[in-house]
């Protein structure tokens, strides 16, 4: 099983690579759409991504939209991860 | 060249988008690689025989009803003859392994008294699932045209939500009546177990409240097209294919095919949304972008057989009735099952249902279609668009046999002759679509299809891969794309006045 620390930093990298961000400005604080600069077109984008690099479903809407921050995209990660170990 | 708006691709929702725009009074251009306008739309001519290749029937166009609202408020309609099956016909649904005929009518009354007694320990399985279609369907605008588009549209996961198969497995255990009940799949390409219930119930729904006919078919819609363009002053330019789309300034500036550039300030492209990234230069879309659209997933293809009969009369029961065989239980599209002894199977003679009985009467056409994979014709896809191996040919030949085949054992047709015939390998090149999807791209549960925004500014999408599929589908996602760009309650309200 993979670590909530692991998870942090996968999604860190996967935002990197797949929205072109400066690895430095990917701190938990900072927010996706102010400080990151994403917009609601890359929200789909984003969620896209990170199911299939963690072979798992964001199909929760409001979850989503809930995230504000690197931090709590973070968290849902592990949340949506970890239920998902519980599930298997 | 100049124009406000190019629209790449003449399919319907290019030939519908193209249509809003100009009547916004937009200068607008309609650029298709093909020689003929019309794409999965446009017929085909075999020893004086005219086919269709995408339409054989279509729901959604009755009174009040969106496609024919909207081809009302384009001026469409009154170039068309649109005339509804009548009460009578019907999809035949004969299950493979029991040999069980269900009727499927295009009326939800008829349809219910039908599944009652074909299945009469399933009444309230059969009342739930025809409740949900058309509870669903009420909450969806181009259903339910007193709601406002806006909200509908900006659902951030329509792939969310419940799946067709578990939906099904809970009202009823039978196979036969599951059978019966996802049939309407083979309208949308989608295996049972990938289908979302919203999907499914948006194309069951418009079938089970009319079917319609055209006279002369999908050709003649582009035909209406066509001659309303011509006042308009919109230009088709065929045998154009966009080989790239202009950018300066980060945005679109024009776009370029082999023989000419245009200029313009927006581009709508209606092709298969992966195909897009050919187009654009590199960088335009971030890395997470390309990746989805590479990997959305496709809808089935199919095998078809474009034949004819001797004796005309010999059709007259398919004239209302289009034969189909299926296997009992979800596996409708099960790839694994293409053999055509045991894979679903449809039989239709769409030139019957001309309104003039001698041009019906007359009509000796008939088409034969199955589900097909892409790896029965993979060993003969080298050399694509050259010449295909011998082999190919004989590959051919005999899926056509087995397939007239089964045509005589499931309902005694016996003497057709193949005249044309339509694989994977021909969908993918005259469709231009990966793997020849029928339907193009998925939509189904888990995939998010690509909206009509698009990150460039002045690029847009429009086309089946985007809001939905068939023609009620992408006409749709013209009407959308153009609503997009003009503004999208403000059109949707004109639109819905043609009420
Ligand atoms: C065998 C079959 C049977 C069907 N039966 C039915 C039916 O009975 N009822 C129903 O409702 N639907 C049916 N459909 C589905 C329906 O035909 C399609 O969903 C619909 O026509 C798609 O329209 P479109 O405009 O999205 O795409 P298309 O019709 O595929 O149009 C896209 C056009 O864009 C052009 N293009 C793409 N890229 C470029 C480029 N770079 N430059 C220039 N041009 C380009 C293509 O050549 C094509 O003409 C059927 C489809 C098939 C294949």
């Amino acid at each position: 099983m993979i670590s909530d620390e692991q998870v942090h930093q996968r999604v860190a990298q996967i935002m990197a690579e797949e929205f072109e961000l400066e690895p430095e400005s990917l701190q938990p604080d900072a927010t996706l759409y102010e400080d990151l600069g994403l917009d609601s077109l890359d929200a789909v984008d984003m969620v896209v991504a990170l199911e299939k690099a963690f072979g798992m479903k964001m199909t929760d809407e409001e979850a989503v939209r809930a995230v504000r921050t690197l931090g709590d995209l973070f968290d849902l990660v592990c949340r949506l991860k970890n239920q998902q170990v519980a599930k298997e | 060249m100049r124009a406000e708006v190019v629209v790449i691709g003449s399919g319907i929702s290019g030939l519908t988008v193209a249509a809003l725009l100009a009547k916004r009074n937009r200068q607008v251009v309609v650029l298709e690689r093909n020689q003929k306008p019309g794409g999965a739309l446009r017929h085909f001519v075999r020893r004086g025989i005219p086919f269709d290749i995408g339409f054989h029937y279509s729901g959604c166009l009755g009174s009040g009803k969106i496609l024919r609202v909207l081809w009302e408020y384009l001026g469409i309609w009154i170039h068309l003859r649109v005339h509804p099956f009548p009460s009578e016909g019907n999809d035949c649904l004969t299950l493979r392994h029991s040999g069980k005929s269900v009727r499927a009518f295009f009326s939800y009354e008829r349809l219910e008294d039908e599944l009652q007694q074909a299945f009469p320990n399933e009444a309230e399985g059969v009342v739930t699932y025809l409740k949900t279609l058309r509870d669903i369907c009420d909450s969806i605008p181009f259903y339910n045209l007193d709601l406002p588009l806006t909200p509908f549209l900006r659902g951030l996961f329509p792939p969310a939500g419940i799946g067709l198969a578990p939906f099904l497995t809970s009202l009823t255990k039978d196979p036969d009546l599951q059978a019966v009940l996802v049939s309407p799949a083979f309208l949308y390409g989608v295996s049972p177990r990938q289908a979302s219930l919203a999907v499914h119930a948006m194309v069951a729904h418009a079938f089970i409240s009319g079917a319609y006919a055209i006279d002369g078919g999908g050709q003649a819609i582009v035909d209406a097209f066509l001659s309303i363009f011509r006042k308009a002053g919109v230009e088709v330019l065929t045998g154009q294919e966009v080989e790239s789309i202009i950018v300066t300034d980060g945005k679109v500036a024009g776009v370029k095919t082999s023989e000419m550039e245009i200029s313009c300030s927006q581009a709508i492209y209606t092709g298969h949304p992966a195909d897009l990234l050919d187009l654009v230069p590199e960088g335009t879309f971030r890395q997470a972008h390309c990746s989805r659209l590479q990997d959305l997933e496709n809808t089935t293809s199919m095998f078809v057989v474009f034949g004819a009969v001797d004796n005309p009369a010999s059709l007259r029961d398919l004239t209302w009735v289009n034969h189909y065989a299926i296997p009992s239980g979800l596996d409708i599209l099960d790839v694994n099952l293409i053999c055509p002894e045991e894979s679903a199977l449809l039989m239709t003679a769409p030139g019957r249902r001309y309104s003039d009985p001698a041009l019906s009467n007359a009509s000796r056409g008939i088409i034969l279609m199955r589900p097909a994979s892409w790896d029965e014709v993979a060993p003969f896809s080298i050399g694509a668009g050259g010449t295909r191996p011998a082999s190919y040919k004989k590959w051919k030949s005999q899926s056509a046999d087995k397939l007239l085949d089964q045509a005589k054992k499931l309902w005694g047709y016996s003497r057709i002759e193949p005249l044309a015939i339509g694989s994977p390998l021909t969908f993918r090149d005259k469709l231009g679509v990966p793997g020849g999807a029928v339907y193009g791209v998925r939509h189904c549960l888990n995939q998010y299809n690509p909206g009509a925004k698009t990150r460039l500014p002045g690029l847009w999408l429009s086309g089946q891969g985007t809001l939905m599929t068939g023609i009620v589908g992408a006409s749709l996602s013209g009407l959308v794309t153009a609503g997009e760009i003009e503004g999208l309650e403000p059109l949707w309200d004109e639109v819905r006045q043609c009420r």
